[in-house]
């Protein structure tokens, strides 16, 4: 029931992220519609908004649950894709592989930064 | 006669001779089609008119046995059931099925289908094995478990929805629509127990999950089956599975047969003379 | 004596997920779903490492990465990417319903002529393509006012 499993997450993080990425373009890169609703977003990509926002906890908590389920649903279709061109299980095991190396890699790197920025 | 002449159709069929052949070329001959020809008329009429060394499968000519599926103007179909009206073209263009080996012209190898639904094991199977391997008995089945599994149960096998599978074109070990929708059927069937045998054999890396429902199998199914939709049941039936939400079917029971004979009815005495 | 030869491999390859024949809508939003997940696990991986390695070296880098990014190219490839991540949610919003059988109806006995399930719930299919090309013409609406 291995796969099974694997693909209902795929569903179950899909949507967390519909919400969790809608958040995150919402507020990080619709200036003029949040104009519209009466928020005053302006320029939320400048240092200021960034570092206003980098030190609360909420938001490093946002970052870090999108950076996980983006990249599990993301890594986990892209190697669903390459599997359906694959024929040797010797290569299937090679694409599993890199493409979990490349999840932790990311989501090391994805961590470590918002972490960093909040603590240090 | 009908006073109409004979409107001339260009057909152009993909030829292939094994023996000769490095590849597929087309060839194009020019048939006198009149109203009602099918598809399959024409290439009997090539057949046996221009062209005796055409190659492709026909039976029943009634669109029951599924031998004539072709690629017939960028679509899969049954050519007995196609007519030629109908496409509303002056040029035919008829290849074998893609996504399936080719034999001949346009006989394509259906073995890789007929593998794949024989490894989904495609009978019934139930725990009491003594009772399988000599029968006794039947099984009850109400109406509405018939009607659970009977759209799927119309498969004439022959092909036409591994051919339109988007997965099945670039996926050479994935099970097929055909397969899958025929696992599904099975498992619906309340007189089967044999879910847990099977499940294990689609829940594989190119089993069920390599299905995306683009639908194509659906639409192109000649006898109205619906793969897709047996298949997306058959993930829900996986899932819940797998997150252990399913309750526990008990299947079809058993109906002995009687074991008293009837009673004696008295023959009747009729008294002769007596009017008819 | 014939030879058996080999049947001769007659597989679309990945070819076949973009065209294989005149199909309908649904396989049509499969390969736009596919190409539309790529094109954002790409954009993902790209941008990580935009908001990380350059993020953390301070705000001078930051800034000039920045600039770098108000090129109209970048901005053009902002909205596409809104518009993949839309038509990929609202589309795989679908198939989650979908695909786990719900919203499809019962199976029926096949009475031609034939409609099979997903062309009973193409109108909500269309709907849902409806909504999506509302939310790309709003969204080119903010990309503007935004200025470049």
């Amino acid at each position: 029931m291995r796969r099974t499993y694997l693909w209902f997450f795929q569903l179950v993080t899909g949507a967390l992220i519909a919400v969790l990425l809608g958040i995150h373009i919402v507020v990080q890169h619709f200036d003029a519609i949040l104009v519209f609703f009466g928020v005053d977003a302006a320029q939320s990509t400048s240092w200021a908004a960034m570092t206003a926002r980098a030190s609360q906890g909420i938001w490093v908590f946002i970052y870090i649950a999108l950076l996980a389920v983006g990249l599990y649903h993301g890594i986990n279709g892209l190697r669903n894709i390459i599997l359906e061109v694959t024929r040797s299980t010797r290569a299937e095991r090679a694409v599993t592989w890199a493409m979990i190396v490349i999840g932790i890699i990311f989501f090391a790197g994805g961590t470590y930064v918002p972490v960093a920025l909040l603590t240090g | 006669m009908s006073g109409d002449s004979a409107k001339q159709v260009t057909f152009k069929v993909q030829r292939y001779d094994p023996e000769k052949d490095s590849a597929p070329h087309f060839q194009e001959f020019t048939v006198p089609t009149s109203r009602g020809m099918t598809v399959l008329d024409g290439l009997l009429y090539i057949k046996e008119n221009l062209e005796s060394s055409l190659t492709f499968r026909s039976s029943c000519r009634m669109s029951i046995c599924g031998s004539c599926a072709m690629f017939i103007n960028n679509y899969p179909r049954l050519a007995c059931h196609t007519q030629i009206e109908e496409l509303q073209a002056d040029r035919l263009t008829i290849q074998p099925l893609p996504n399936l080996p080719i034999i001949k012209d346009l006989v394509p190898d259906l073995n890789p289908m007929f593998s794949n639904h024989k490894a989904i094991k495609p009978y019934l199977i139930r725990h009491d094995t003594a009772e399988m391997e000599s029968p006794g008995a039947e099984y009850a089945q109400l109406p509405e478990e018939l009607n659970d599994y009977l759209q799927f149960s119309y498969c004439v096998k022959c092909g036409i929805c591994v051919a339109a599978c988007p997965t099945s074109a670039s996926d050479t070990l994935f099970l097929g629509p055909q397969a899958l929708a025929q696992c599904y059927h099975y498992c619906a069937d309340s007189r089967d127990e044999g879910e847990a045998e099977r499940f294990p054999l689609v829940d594989t890396d190119h089993g069920v999950w390599h299905c995306h429902f683009a639908g194509a199998c659906s639409e192109a199914c000649p006898k109205g089956l619906d793969p897709a939709l047996a298949i997306q049941l058959l993930k829900r039936r996986l899932t819940s599975q797998a997150l252990r939400l399913r309750k526990k079917q008990q299947p079809s029971p058993l109906v002995l047969p009687p074991t008293e004979s009837k009673p004696e009815i008295a023959y009747p005495e009729f008294s002769a003379g007596e009017g008819t | 004596m014939m030879k058996q030869a080999q049947p001769r491999q007659n597989y679309l390859g990945p070819a076949g997920w973009v065209w294989a024949g005149k199909y309908k809508l649904e396989r049509y939003l499969y390969l736009l779903h596919r190409v539309t997940g790529l094109g954002l696990i790409l954009f993902v991986l790209v941008h990580l490492i935009m908001t990380t390695v350059f993020r953390i070296q301070g705000q001078d880098i930051w800034e000039a990465t920045m600039a770098l990014l108000h090129n109209p190219w970048f901005k053009i490839g902002e909205y596409l990417v809104v518009v993949a991540f839309s038509l990929h949610a609202l589309n795989g919003l679908r198939l989650i319903i979908q695909e786990l059988g719900f919203a499809l109806g019962k199976p029926t006995p096949p009475i031609y002529p034939y409609q099979d399930a997903l062309r009973k719930k193409r109108p909500g299919t269309i709907v849902m393509v409806a909504v999506i090309i509302i939310l790309a013409a709003a969204f080119l609406f903010d990309f503007l006012q935004g200025g470049w």
